[in-house]
């Protein structure tokens, strides 16, 4: 068989093109890998973690198991894609082999193996033409949904899908039209020779039966060209386009499973997990700025794009609420939080070395004890919570140091969610050098911006770090308090730092559970709300704010509680200036039921 | 002829010229930031602050000079700022205070 025909040009060329840049972009990143990066794949390659990622890609980039598990059409359409052109290659290859065994054939030879194929063989393999239709069928369905998808997306399971920037949408053209080009010309060329599946072959029939054959001869060519020239187009746009997300994937899970992880500084990783984002758009339905408030341009679908083609602005950086709902759902599981941190780490504004020169010799703390009290700035600001906490403690018989009794330097979180890492790690340095000088054993705080920074970023060697509800938890359990039960009602609003941010769900509902009653609403847990007060969000305004909290509010009453129990000094106040009914610490409803 | 120390003296003037000011970056931040003009000054941002409890930090007194031009010293004084956003939940004005302090360090630099 020869192998020639000018119109595979356009396809070559863009193949061509798109493997030499994709190359050349994973080398430069792989290159500018730090060190203990390079060190930990050296460390995973050879283990079970590689063995396990070929099953998540297998998984995650042909199957999408979880897309499927948040939308069955959604999850249909970008399986029926991926897994569907996949096989087309697969089953492509293994045609050209049945066919004419191990002789050499050039790739566009596979690609376009009807074309050369149908003129010269007598003889078929009905299976081989079954399944090759059969895959084409299944990703001309994946594009129809696609195509339904951009008109109503209500349709495909997500209420908002992604806009697009101009390399997306000629990328997507070029990509909706290889499908049906492919169908057309097989159908032509099985109309003229024979040949082809149930549905090439019957739709080739149905061709010969009902156009003259001349004017089905003069159509091939034409059908071929355009067929080759969208692939090759498709490529070339490819690699500049989201479609990167196709080959990125791949490297992207292997890097995670050898346990890379993105930090608050920037680095090459950054990239493969920027371009891993296929903009699915899953993302956009779960932001509350978009569902409450409206706004539609800062998801982490478009904080992402507009990092990747450097046209991010500061406002898009700045307006989150780092909630992690979007990182909740993420189908291809990119930190987006930590991203958005390091990027707003670069576009901080670098004060002098010296701001905090006057945290030297501060110690305001009062009381001797093992155990170590961090009220945290936002629980000085609502003063219930601390003083049932200092009840508590008292019921329980602790001797407790209380670090920030008259004033204290900040545990660092608020200053690092704005981008200023490195101030921030003045403050946890200093913050370290107190715990370490009171020597206290734990470390109890009520703050859960507080809790998540002394337990991600702080070095508190053998000291434990507990969340107030967790603490209470324990010495209800031993028995170190009692509590008399209320008639009342309470639906738990988990805070985004201490459920998501933390994992810390049962021990706040356990502790309610022995004081009242405790009632759940449907978004709870890892699918909790954000109560609006986010101390990441820098654009958004106070009237914004409470709109966020009364729709919180509103969601968690129709679970038909009385009160509203949180464990965050900072949801506390945002949701009780959005409500008429209670809204009570944990810490509070306890020091309430003591005996 | 030596002057006697009484323990006090007289103050230095504080007025502030507002037509030799140039009120060019104030009236940026205020562009941008519109709401700092609902600003009463009741000074609940100081009497919460953090940083104001260890130090002679006044939040109140710094945003004040900067809308009426007075940078000098501003920025060196905001870094003070620990960002713990109190302030932001006291103000009666619902002025989001803590984007005040990012807005004015950005938009005066090291003045």
């Amino acid at each position: 068989m020869i192998y020639l025909a000018p119109f595979t040009y356009p396809f070559i060329i863009g193949a061509a093109f798109m493997f030499l840049i994709v190359v050349w972009k994973y080398a430069m990143w792989f290159i500018d890998l730090p060190k203990e990066d390079v060190q930990k794949i050296k460390k995973g390659i050879f283990s079970k973690a590689t063995l396990y990622s070929v099953w998540e890609i297998f998984r995650e980039s042909l199957l999408h198991v979880r897309i499927f598990k948040r939308s069955l059409p959604l999850g249909y359409m970008h399986c029926s894609l991926a897994l569907g052109w996949f096989m087309l290659i697969v089953v492509g290859w293994i045609e050209t082999i049945v066919y004419l065994g191990n002789s050499f054939v050039p790739l566009y030879g596979h690609v376009f193996f009807r074309f050369f194929a149908a003129p010269v063989l007598t003889e078929h393999f009905w299976i081989l033409d079954f399944l090759m239709d059969f895959f084409l069928l299944i990703v001309l369905s994946g594009v129809f949904l696609a195509w339904i998808k951009r008109f109503s997306s209500r349709l495909v399971g997500i209420r908002r899908t992604t806009k697009h920037v101009l390399t997306d949408r000629l990328a997507m053209s070029f990509l909706w039209f290889v499908f049906p080009l492919r169908l057309l010309s097989e159908t032509v060329t099985a109309s003229i020779y024979g040949g082809g599946g149930f549905l090439t072959g019957s739709l080739g029939e149905l061709f010969a039966a009902f156009l003259p054959s001349q004017l089905l001869s003069s159509l091939l060519m034409p059908f071929w060209w355009c067929y080759s020239i969208s692939l090759g187009g498709f490529f070339c746009f490819m690699p500049f386009s989201r479609y990167m997300h196709i080959f990125t994937e791949i490297p992207l899970i292997l890097l995670r499973n050898w346990t890379l992880r993105p930090t608050l500084d920037e680095k090459s990783y950054d990239k493969f997990e920027i371009q891993a984002c296929s903009r699915c758009g899953i993302c956009i339905d779960e932001c509350q700025l978009q569902k409450v408030l409206g706004i539609e341009n800062v998801q982490s679908v478009y904080f992402l794009r507009d990092k990747r083609y450097h046209m991010l602005r500061l406002a898009t950086a700045q307006n989150c609420l780092m909630c992690g709902r979007c990182q909740q759902v993420c189908p291809v599981g990119i930190n987006l939080n930590t991203l958005r941190l390091s990027t707003r780490a670069i576009m901080r504004n670098i004060p002098s070395e010296q701001r905090y020169n006057y945290f030297n010799g501060i110690d305001r703390s009062c009381g001797e004890g093992r155990v170590g009290y961090f009220a945290g700035c936002m629980t000085h600001l609502t003063p219930k919570i601390k003083i049932s906490m200092e009840k508590i403690f008292k019921a329980a018989g602790e001797d407790v140091w209380y670090a920030d009794s008259e004033g204290s330097v900040c545990c660092g979180r608020p200053l690092m969610l704005s981008g200023e890492t490195d101030a921030a790690r003045k403050m946890i340095k200093f913050n370290e050098e107190l715990f370490r000088k009171h020597k206290i054993t734990t470390l109890v705080t009520s703050c859960p911006i507080c809790f998540r920074v002394f337990t991600e970023q702080y070095n508190l060697e053998g000291i434990t770090v507990l969340h107030h509800t967790q603490y209470i938890a324990s010495i209800l359990r031993s028995g170190r308090i009692a509590l008399s039960p209320e008639e009342c009602s309470y639906v738990y609003h988990d805070p985004c730092e201490l459920g998501r941010g933390c994992g810390v769900y049962d021990e706040p509902r356990e502790v309610i559970s022995r004081a009242a009653n405790l009632m759940e609403c449907s978004q709870n847990r890892e699918h909790a709300l954000c109560c609006g007060g986010s101390l990441s969000n820098f654009v958004i305004d106070d009237f914004q704010q409470q709109k966020i909290a009364s729709s919180v509010v509103e969601h968690l009453l129709l679970s038909g509680a009385e009160r509203i129990a949180t464990a965050c000094p900072l949801c506390r106040k945002t949701l009780s200036r959005a409500t008429e009914r209670r809204v009570m610490d944990i810490a509070e409803i306890v020091s309430e039921r003591l005996t | 002829m030596a002057v006697k120390n009484f323990g006090f003296s007289i103050s230095r003037p504080r007025t502030i010229d507002m037509d030799k000011n140039n009120l060019r970056k104030s009236n940026e931040i205020l562009r941008e930031l519109p709401e700092l003009q609902a600003c009463i000054g009741c000074g609940s941002c100081t009497a919460s602050c953090s940083a104001g409890l260890l130090t002679q930090f006044n939040f109140r007194k710094m945003h004040t000079l900067v809308r009426r031009g007075e940078y000098e010293g501003v920025y060196k004084e905001l870094s003070k700022c620990m960002l713990c956003g109190k302030c932001r939940m006291v103000c009666p004005r619902n002025i989001n205070t803590r984007k005040v302090v990012l807005l004015i360090k950005r938009t005066l630099g090291d003045f």
